[in-house]
């Protein structure tokens, strides 16, 4: 059997609609599953008794987790980008830089964050400081890897008329090569944001007494699935929605950068 | 021009060569280049992929140091980057970000930080030469090929160099664009006199609009041959059925075909 779609109006309707029809329909495939066998909240609990879980918890204590997460993420997001874009930048202009700090990097990437995130609490105590240097070290190596790339891949043509016209290098850096990098940066910027969610939660799990990961530790610990499964897809739809908020400064900011469609 | 500003050289290439590569078994991408432009003359290059003729513009151009010889332009020696030079690309090179109007004012914004109103009014005059007035506040992808390098030529016109340097400008674009615009850049010329120096692959396209064709042999690039095209101007389509079109054509085509014959 093949899946053709249908022409038309019908079409253009089902390409939209499909992935949510499908997104219901697993749970309400789950939901089914659920009831037909009876299984166990803490085993797996239904979709329905994940919904009463999440409305039992009042609404004030959501979003206190929720600012908790949220603030570690966004801090930890915004020192990334402070940090990372300036020194691609500087490893753009020197050379010398470049082979000093690139492996570095690349030890610091290869280090699992997770695994250094408990000493850092030891070392840095369990304070907002640590939590936020433990997401900025797992968002800031694809942030400085996209800036740098773009930064590289301007036209060097481009180059050329910056030098043909003799202009200061301050200024090729800001008028052409940085523009130039933004479709890059941008493509950084939506794989960090994601992980700066991560990172906040995984320095919940290690020291925390709020946030949405801390929740979901501490549901998991008391047995209380549903909750534990409530937190959960919180944590989901604000991850996808600072996905999407990415997604729309690119749109509203740079236009131009965004990739055409036909032409 | 068919009455050259002055016959002195303006630009003058003395055994001019460039090698990428220091080692002495690899031959140098140019070298023993001899050539004397005249003010306002259009000289156009010719020569087979790889001959340097990229190299020649940037030596001209103060962007690439000659290894050896020298160049001058009105006797000065060129040691960087001049204020003079309009440099015009194979692709436009246009800013996406910018509109078209940002992208003519660019150069000034890139070398001095600022513009000013009369700047911004000389930019929509040479975007009105160009028969781009309408386009102005477009942004770049918004336009065809053909008008996005007409962008390029206009924003090399802004600073008013006396020398224009065009590499390949017109490769990117289909046949009847790629004529079209050969005649405006010719009119764009006639009212704005410039020393010009054009790098093209098409043979008639040299003919068409030079006063003298340069051609180059393989690497390592050195002097072929300089004609000059004796056919009157104004050039129009109708150039191109003139007996002696096809004669300097043909003349130019034996250097491609059999370089030893010539």
């Amino acid at each position: 059997m093949s899946l053709t779609p249908p022409e038309g109006r019908t079409r253009a309707v089902l390409m939209v609609a499909a992935p949510w029809l499908f997104f219901v329909a697993l749970i309400g495939f789950w939901e089914l599953v659920c009831q037909v066998f009876s299984l166990p909240a803490y085993v797996l609990p239904a979709p329905s008794a994940i919904v009463e879980a999440f409305f039992k918890v009042e609404i004030s204590r959501w979003f206190t987790h929720l600012w908790a997460t949220l603030r570690v993420a966004l801090m930890g997001f915004a020192v990334s980008i402070v940090v990372a874009v300036p020194i691609a930048i500087a490893m753009m202009r020197s050379e010398l830089l470049s082979r000093t700090l690139y492996p570095l990097l690349v030890v610091i990437q290869s280090t699992p964050v997770v695994a250094v995130a408990p000493l850092i609490i030891v070392l840095m105590g369990s304070g907002d400081p640590s939590r936020v240097l433990i997401t900025a070290l797992l968002t800031f190596f694809p942030l400085v890897v996209s800036t740098a790339t773009g930064i590289n891949e301007t036209p060097p043509e481009l180059i050329e008329l910056s030098r043909s016209l003799d202009a200061p290098t301050r200024r090729e850096t800001w008028q052409i090569r940085i523009p130039y990098a933004i479709p890059h940066i941008y493509s950084g910027l939506r794989i960090a944001i994601t992980l700066a969610i991560i990172g906040a939660v995984v320095a919940e799990f290690v020291a925390a007494e709020e946030g949405l990961g801390y929740f979901i530790q501490f549901s998991t610990s008391f047995f209380r699935i549903p909750q534990a499964f409530a937190g959960l897809f919180f944590l989901a739809v604000v991850s996808l929605l600072l996905f999407k908020s990415v997604q729309w400064s690119q749109r509203i900011f740079f236009p131009w950068s965004l990739p055409k469609k036909g032409h | 021009m068919t009455e050259p500003a002055t016959n002195r050289a303006f630009v003058r290439l003395s055994g001019v060569g460039h090698r990428y590569d220091p080692d002495p078994a690899v031959p140098p991408a140019v070298t023993g280049i001899d050539m004397d432009i005249r003010r306002h003359e259009f000289v156009a290059v010719v020569g087979p992929s790889g001959c340097g003729k990229s190299t020649l513009l940037r030596m001209i151009a103060g962007l690439l140091k000659p290894s050896e010889g020298e160049v001058s332009v009105f006797g000065m020696p060129v040691k960087g980057p001049r204020e003079d030079v309009g440099i015009v690309f194979q692709k436009p090179t246009l800013l996406p970000w910018l509109t078209v109007s940002k992208n003519v004012l660019f150069p000034l914004k890139h070398k001095y930080g600022r513009y000013s109103r009369e700047d911004e009014k000389r930019a929509d005059e040479l975007l009105a030469m160009a028969g781009l007035e309408s386009f102005a506040d477009k942004m770049p992808d918004e336009l065809s090929g053909g008008m996005q390098q007409r962008v390029g030529i206009v924003r090399a016109l802004l600073l008013n160099p006396d020398i224009l340097l065009m590499d390949e400008p017109f490769s990117a674009l289909d046949a009847m664009t790629r004529e079209q615009i050969g005649f405006d850049l010719l009119k764009i010329w006639e009212e704005n006199p410039k020393t010009l120096l054009f790098i093209t692959h098409s043979i008639a396209e040299a003919v068409l609009l030079a006063d003298r064709v340069l051609v180059m042999s393989k690497r390592p690039g050195t002097v072929l041959e300089m004609i000059d095209v004796d056919l009157p101007r104004p050039r129009s389509t109708r150039t191109i059925s003139d007996q002696r079109f096809s004669e300097l054509a043909d003349r130019i085509r034996r250097h491609v075909y059999e370089p030893d014959a010539a």
